[in-house]
């Protein structure tokens, strides 16, 4: 889990271009999506795409949206659960 | 008088072509909704969407090469101009996906003769109308999204109530491409299903493609199909995707339409929405709504039928406004199942016969770019005051951006004797920017959030501009670029939402909007090498007697791959130059460092620089210290002709700098030389090095800077102290 979170920061730096956010100054328990971030809905969608394009886990549902984007650490979880890859 | 006539209508769309098969569609309350067929996916079923399908439309126009955007174009402006005894003064398009269809094709299939890309720019489509037409008058493109087509018709209606001439052709078309069929549905906008605008169940649009287009005159025709009685443009200044959520920016335009129109909310018969069918559109529009009109009239949105058409759908509209008025019918909001309870707005759910007076059409789109405008019955409202000649605009604020740095470093270069050709550095466009706030943006609106910026802080610190008018030759090229290399290299799979909301031409300009909060009119002006031109000009008519201060904006990127294959200037393998330049104007004189004007714009046809001599009156001269001539390097041979036959023909003796030959090629460069001409104006000198040889000194009697554009168009811009 904690390398899928690693892992996952990495990857999100990278996509949304946060420039100024170091892995280690990432807070993988902070409000993810409305948060210091300035994360928004446009990135959302960026990252449904990494979600599917990389583990082959498809989020089309705005409400499981919503949960799983909540922080870092919900997208980890919810990528460990539903891809066997993740869990292998 | 001031009324504005619709003499002529055509339209094309999924329903069919022209007027009277629309209206049999809309009578039976029919979608024509289906799975896309016009280009061949590599995987995956085709989804919904709104397709022209008509026998012939491959036929259409004189050259086989021509795109569909194009043919569509054609075809509807040719309904338009059937009754027509004369060429349109002017031709006014707002389009956003020009020949990007052709363009995505010939990518995919490594082409690399840059001749088969010629018809990509967004201003060949205005262009061929002009030759189709036998127009000589300015041929305007506007790109601002989804508003494009009533963006197009107020800036039409601008040029009318000017005076400048008395008929344009006017209209909005866009074509089915994978930019945009893609695009929409990377955002999860899209309806699966059936689009379902206003209903409980609406899950998004369907991507469509047409044409609307209309003739309008101030002569009273002997039997005008209706009145454009007025318009109102307004920006969310929100977000670059979403509309505001209480939807105040449809609410600024729906009420400047009325107000435009000198009409109240009761006077208004039937309303067309936008109503695209995403959750976020309709509700926001619905609120808006319901805040202006107390009992809102019978309203309906008709891309449930027609899908969504984007540049396309404000002009499609306004032709549906004109059938409600002419001949008294509303449509229905067809697809309807359950109205959304939410929306508090009870919309049509069976077409209905009635005689209105008065039609309003909205139109929203990226950028929270808003468009709305009042169709009236001929006869039935007192038309407005007489008309108003332009103004010149005095220039607060300028800046400009090149190979060689900022205005300053630019100007020093130039002093030496240097060019200032090149691409502009990284940190010239980032260093002064938020990090966060520009982390999704690529080249160009990094470009252009700088030279705002710069302009503005270049005036005096109280000057906060409420309008943008900007000019881009080509657009987001590398955002544009990114998505295709993307949506290929993944198979389709995989398109960017981010790099589709920032491939649209008034990205940028809607940046700027969020970051100065300029709420008023945002337009975006796209066609090669006059956007910014093109851009001034929509600035001088739109911005009335108003008091608000606006940005007058001229930006391109230098794109390794795009570029040389889209820019007929930028041969492959040369040297890449791109930059802008920036103006904070008013119409408030005092305290201003010069002013700018354009005095004129045409098509660069016979007779075009006997027209501009004119137009520049008696002795000008003899206050000129300096002429800037832009030759683009595709146009070196007619340009260089034009320029000889204006030098012999206006007896000029003062000198000429070709400033492209400083700048670089790159189709906003006259947005450097405004910069720069205002720049010489406000330091009262003209360096030796653009003067052949000693400096000029500008004072009392010698004030002017004039800026002369040659090849496809004629233009002039004069700047004065």
């Amino acid at each position: 889990m904690q390398q899928l979170i690693a892992e996952l920061k990495v990857k999100l730096i990278d996509i949304l271009n946060l420039q100024d956010v170091t892995p280690d100054k990432f807070d993988e328990n902070a409000q993810l999506v409305g948060g210091e971030l300035g994360i928004d809905s446009i990135d959302v969608l960026e990252m449904v795409v990494m979600v599917e394009k990389d583990y082959g886990i498809v989020i089309n549902n705005q409400e499981v949206g919503e949960k799983v984007f909540s922080s870092l650490t919900s997208l980890a979880a919810y990528i460990s659960e539903h891809s066997a890859r993740a869990s292998a | 008088m001031n009324t504005v006539y619709i003499g002529g209508a055509g339209i094309v769309s999924s329903l069919g072509a022209g007027l009277a098969a629309t209206e049999t569609m809309l009578r039976e309350n029919r979608s024509a909704i289906r799975p896309l067929t016009v280009f061949a996916l590599l995987q995956g079923t085709p989804l919904p969407v709104g397709q022209v399908d008509i026998p012939g439309l491959d036929g259409v126009g004189r050259d086989p090469a021509l795109p569909r955007t194009h043919r569509l174009a054609l075809l509807a402006a040719g309904e338009a101009m059937a009754g027509a005894v004369a060429p349109p003064d002017a031709i006014v398009i707002g389009t956003t996906t020009g020949g990007i269809a052709v363009t995505e094709q010939l990518l995919r299939d490594g082409e690399q003769d840059k001749e088969r890309y010629r018809y990509h720019g967004l201003g060949t489509v205005a262009r061929v109308l002009a030759e189709e037409f036998n127009c000589t008058g300015p041929a305007l493109t506007v790109s601002t999204a989804c508003s494009s087509g009533v963006v197009a018709i107020a800036l039409a209606m601008a040029m009318l109530r000017c005076g400048t001439v008395k008929t344009v052709l006017v209209g909005g078309v866009d074509s089915l491409c994978r930019l945009t069929y893609f695009g929409f549905h990377s955002l999860q906008l899209v309806d699966r299903n059936i689009c379902k605008p206003l209903d409980r169940n609406r899950a998004g649009m369907a991507v469509a493609e047409g044409a609307g287009m209309l003739l309008l005159t101030m002569v009273r025709p002997a039997k005008p199909l209706a009145e454009l009685a007025g318009v109102g443009l307004s920006c969310d200044a929100y977000h670059p995707a979403a509309p505001h959520p209480e939807g105040q920016g449809a609410f600024m335009a729906m009420s400047a339409a009325l107000a435009d129109a000198g009409l109240t909310a009761a006077d208004i018969g039937y309303i067309n929405l936008h109503g695209t069918g995403t959750p976020d559109n309709d509700l926001a529009e619905s609120k808006a709504v319901r805040r202006l009109f107390a009992v809102p009239p019978p309203l309906s949105s008709i891309k449930g039928a027609t899908g969504h058409s984007l540049a396309a759908a404000g002009a499609i509209e306004a032709v549906v406004a004109l059938l409600a008025v002419s001949r008294g019918l509303l449509p229905a909001n067809t697809g309807l199942m359950q109205v959304d309870p939410q929306l508090g707005v009870a919309p049509l759910a069976m077409p209905a016969e009635r005689q209105v007076k008065a039609v309003l059409s909205n139109s929203f789109g990226f950028g929270g770019n808003n468009g709305s405008l009042v169709v009236g019955a001929p006869g039935v409202f007192a038309s407005k005051g007489s008309p108003q000649p332009v103004a010149a605009l005095a220039i607060h604020g300028y800046s400009c951006l090149t190979g060689a740095g900022d205005l300053l470093a630019t100007l020093d270069r130039l002093k030496k004797g240097g060019s200032a050709a090149g691409p502009v550095g990284q940190e010239p466009i980032s260093s002064s920017l938020p990090p966060q706030s520009i982390r999704r943006l690529k080249r160009l609106p990094r470009l252009t959030l700088s030279l705002a910026k710069m302009a503005q802080k270049a005036g005096p610190g109280d000057l906060t501009p409420h309008a943008v008018f900007m000019g881009t030759g080509w657009g987001a090229l590398s955002e544009t670029h990114d998505f295709l290399a993307r949506l290929a290299a993944t198979s389709e799979q995989f398109p960017s939402p981010t790099d589709f909301v920032g491939s649209v031409h008034n990205g940028p300009a809607s940046q700027v909007a969020i970051m100065f909060g300029a709420t008023g009119p945002n337009i975006t002006a796209s066609d090669g090498d006059y956007s910014f031109e093109q851009a001034l000009l929509a600035a001088s008519l739109m911005m009335g007697d108003s008091s608000e201060p606006a940005f007058v904006l001229g930006a391109d990127e230098g794109h390794e791959i795009f570029s040389p294959l889209l820019d007929g200037s930028i041969a492959p393998g040369s040297p890449l130059a791109d930059g802008g330049g920036a103006l904070v104007v008013s119409r408030q004189a005092a305290g201003s460092k010069c002013s700018i004007a354009i005095p004129f714009y045409g098509r660069g046809v016979d007779g075009a620089v006997v027209d501009l001599i004119a137009a520049l009156g008696d002795d000008w001269q003899s206050s000129c210290g300096l002429v800037m001539a832009g030759i683009p390097a595709a146009y070196e041979r007619e340009g260089k002709a034009q320029l000889a036959d204006f030098v012999r023909l206006a007896g000029l003796t003062l000198p000429v700098v070709r400033y492209r030959r400083l700048t670089g090629e790159f189709a906003s460069a006259s947005a450097v030389a405004a910069a720069l001409a205002a720049s010489m104006l406000d330091e009262g000198v003209v360096p030796g090095a653009l003067a052949e040889g000693s400096d000029i000194v500008l004072d009392g009697r010698r004030n002017k800077i004039l800026i002369l554009g040659f090849g496809q168009n004629i233009t002039a811009m004069e700047l004065s102290r």
